[in-house]
């Protein structure tokens, strides 16, 4: 199966819950299952930090909260679980408003294993990539974090492409301060070219950060 | 006794025999004024066959101007009978030339009783007898008219108008029912009119020297209405049959209705057992495959899978004995099974449409005597309607509530309570009406069926205001099963 991450199962039908439960731990993931979608808030509520990897496995029909309203809470509470719905009855207008909210699978109860699973293994994946994602761009962010302002200012003129002494002319300052900043820079984020530098700049997607500073 | 007296009272009689029979008719029925036409025309062609044997016996003109006066009565009564008959037989007639019919006649006949000897006549000079049915009768011999009797003939063409209109229109409709109708009224009413007023004008103008009589040709019309009319009764018996086996298809149509509101429901009803099933099905699949098969998983997951399947067995039960078509089928039941098997039918539509069941029985409730698939699907039906009321109001306390509790002795009482905007009284009082609906998809069965339902049980179904104020309830009653204690 695809990475780790815990599949949570939300279905007010006991017998129901418990066999998914069953079959779902028998193919070696880790689950956890709730009756009501209350029961699975209060429990992403209580721990301490952001909730692990995972992903939501919702009966879509539930008495109180249902599928789709456990997702916008969950959006609201900003925990960025995938979801996959079960439903009893093929329903198209729920499976739309679900599919627009993002989730990744719209599933009858009696799918078969593999497509099941394959929806699993597809939201287990798209939440690690989102992690993955967030963790780069945190790490990205602290980098940049570390230049200061000026050296942000001749960041943005050498992403743009400009020469030394264009950067020097623009800011009002030496070429050689420019180079000793552009060094700075270099060592700061461990790049060793521009282009390097103007990928990395793209992928933090902070071309605006540097231009803050001097409106 | 003559001839002519004979004939002229078989005549009357038979007519007021006919009145008699349709007068009645019609009381008893006041829909088809098409009856009451024919009861008044009876009741004219008789005072007309008076009059006319009164005319042909006269002994002095006086007399003979007196019967003339008076049989304007009979005839304005007889015109505007066939008249408002073919109205209401055709459907087709002009409605104002009807009313100028009718103004038209009851002036004449005011006109009449105010001049001397009669409306259309300025004087009746002398009077003749010639040999008629193997007597001598009195005929007119010489008459004044007054222009005004160009009125009287004036009245009479538009009656010919409006029946030749109204027959022609429906003619053109072109169905074969519609056309054997418009000939019939046609050729009834229409013709022996134009023949009654050919020979009165024929007669009144000196052409023929006859006697001056209506009631002959209005005979046929009569017996056309007569005739028309009994094909009514006719029918009745044959209808009567036909309504009844579709009040009992009605029925079953109902119980599949009600199924097809349920059908989603159900769907989902079913999806959680056999969905169970499969999950459980799949996970002794991988157990098995393990080297060291879990044996006591594998036993709780096949325990499980068994209980699933009754689960899913029951609904099926549950639903196929709904759609049976049957007779009822009296047994003691207990009261909070029947409730939980509609709470666990309509359950999930109810989680769906975010309403509350909610069902208060009694403790120590005797059973009652019932066929348990109707009485569920009365309950069914009183749910299933609670929760459309509620639907259609934007309220957030959703609730329906259940309630079973023993009544006066040897009774007991349901009632079903629902928290929707309630309905005015002029509604209560109509819904258990067959096909009142206020459902855009609704065939109006449900509420009718039900009662017939609790009836054959020997109970009460109504419907009243809920006790809070807010929402209607609906209560009916049945007996206790008898000797059984609960």
């Amino acid at each position: 199966m695809s990475g780790p991450g815990v599949v949570y199962v939300v279905d007010d039908d006991p017998s129901f819950r418990t066999a998914l439960t069953r079959m779902l731990t028998a193919t070696g993931l880790s689950v956890q299952s709730y009756a009501s979608a209350g029961e699975l808030l209060k429990h992403l509520s209580n721990d301490e930090d952001t909730p692990g990897p995972g992903c939501v496995l919702a009966d879509l029909c539930m008495p109180g909260l249902d599928g789709l309203q456990l997702q916008e809470a969950c959006t609201e509470a900003s925990v960025g679980l995938p979801f996959v719905f079960l439903t009893g009855q093929g329903d198209v207008p729920s499976a739309v408003s679900a599919m627009r909210q993002g989730a990744v699978d719209f599933l009858d109860k009696c799918a078969p294993q593999h497509t099941l699973l394959a929806a699993v293994g597809r939201a287990l994946e798209r939440d690690a990539d989102a992690r993955a994602l967030r963790a780069r761009h945190e790490q990205l962010g602290r980098r940049f974090a570390a230049l200061t302002e000026r050296e942000r200012e001749v960041l943005e003129e050498v992403v743009h492409g400009k020469m030394n002494k264009q950067i020097a002319a623009v800011l009002g300052i030496h070429e050689r301060t420019v180079k000793l900043h552009r060094s700075a820079i270099t060592s700061k984020l461990g790049v060793r070219s521009v282009a390097e530098l103007t990928t990395l700049v793209s992928q933090a997607g902070l071309f605006e950060v540097p231009r803050q500073p001097c409106p | 006794m003559s001839l002519v007296t004979t004939l002229w009272s078989m005549e009357a009689a038979a007519a007021l025999t006919l009145a008699v029979l349709y007068g009645v008719v019609w009381i008893v029925d006041r829909r088809t004024l098409a009856n009451l036409t024919l009861c008044v025309v009876a009741i004219a062609m008789a005072g007309a066959a008076r009059t006319e044997v009164g005319m042909m016996h006269a002994g002095t003109v006086a007399e003979y101007a007196d019967w003339v006066r008076l049989c304007y009565l009979p005839l304005t009564l007889a015109l505007v009978g066939q008249v408002v008959f073919v109205d209401q037989y055709l459907g087709t007639g002009r409605r104002w030339l009807l009313w100028t019919i009718i103004s038209l006649r009851l002036a004449i006949l005011a006109g009449n009783f105010l001049t001397y000897p009669a409306f259309a006549w300025r004087a009746l000079v002398s009077l003749r007898h010639v040999p008629f049915l193997g007597e001598q009768v009195a005929v007119i011999g010489a008459v004044e008219l007054s222009p005004l009797q160009w009125l009287s003939v004036a009245s009479n063409v538009l009656i010919i108008f409006f029946v030749a209109d109204a027959a022609l229109r429906l003619w053109r409709r072109g169905s074969a029912e519609e056309q054997r109708r418009a000939l019939v009224a046609g050729g009834g009413v229409g013709v022996p009119l134009v023949v009654t007023i050919i020979y009165a004008q024929s007669v009144m103008l000196g052409v023929a020297p006859l006697p001056l009589l209506v009631t002959p040709s209005f005979l046929i019309t009569m017996i056309v209405m007569a005739v028309e009319l009994s094909r009514g009764f006719l029918l009745y018996r044959q209808t009567q049959q036909e309504l009844e086996e579709l009040r009992s298809e009605l029925t079953r149509a109902g119980r599949v209705t009600a199924l097809g509101q349920l059908a989603t429901a159900l769907a989902h009803e079913l999806s959680q057992p056999l969905g169970a099933i499969l999950r459980n099905a799949e996970a002794a699949e991988i157990h098995l495959n393990s080297p060291a098969p879990d044996l006591e998983e594998l036993r709780a997951i096949v325990s499980d899978i068994r209980k699933d399947d009754r689960r899913a067995g029951d609904v099926i039960e549950q639903m196929r004995a709904l759609i049976k078509r049957r007779t009822l089928e009296m047994n003691p039941l207990a009261l909070n099974e029947l409730v939980q098997d509609v709470m666990s039918l309509v359950h999930s539509d109810a989680v769906a449409r975010h309403v509350a069941l909610d069902c208060v029985v009694a403790p120590g409730l005797p059973l009652v005597s019932g066929d348990r698939v109707h009485l569920s699907q009365v309950l069914l039906n009183l749910v299933m309607n609670g929760m459309d009321a509620i639907q259609t109001s934007p309220g957030s306390n959703k609730r329906v509530l259940i309630e079973a509790r023993p009544q006066e002795e040897g009774k007991v009482e349901v009632a079903v309570t629902d928290s929707g905007p309630g309905v005015p009284p002029e509604v209560i009082a109509r819904v258990f009406d067959p096909f009142y609906t206020t459902k855009s998809g609704g065939l109006g069965m449900g509420l009718p069926i039900s009662r017939t339902i609790i009836e054959a049980h020997g109970g009460r179904l109504w419907a009243e205001r809920a006790p809070s104020g807010r929402g209607l309830t609906f209560r009916f009653t049945l007996s206790e099963a008898q000797g059984a204690a609960s």
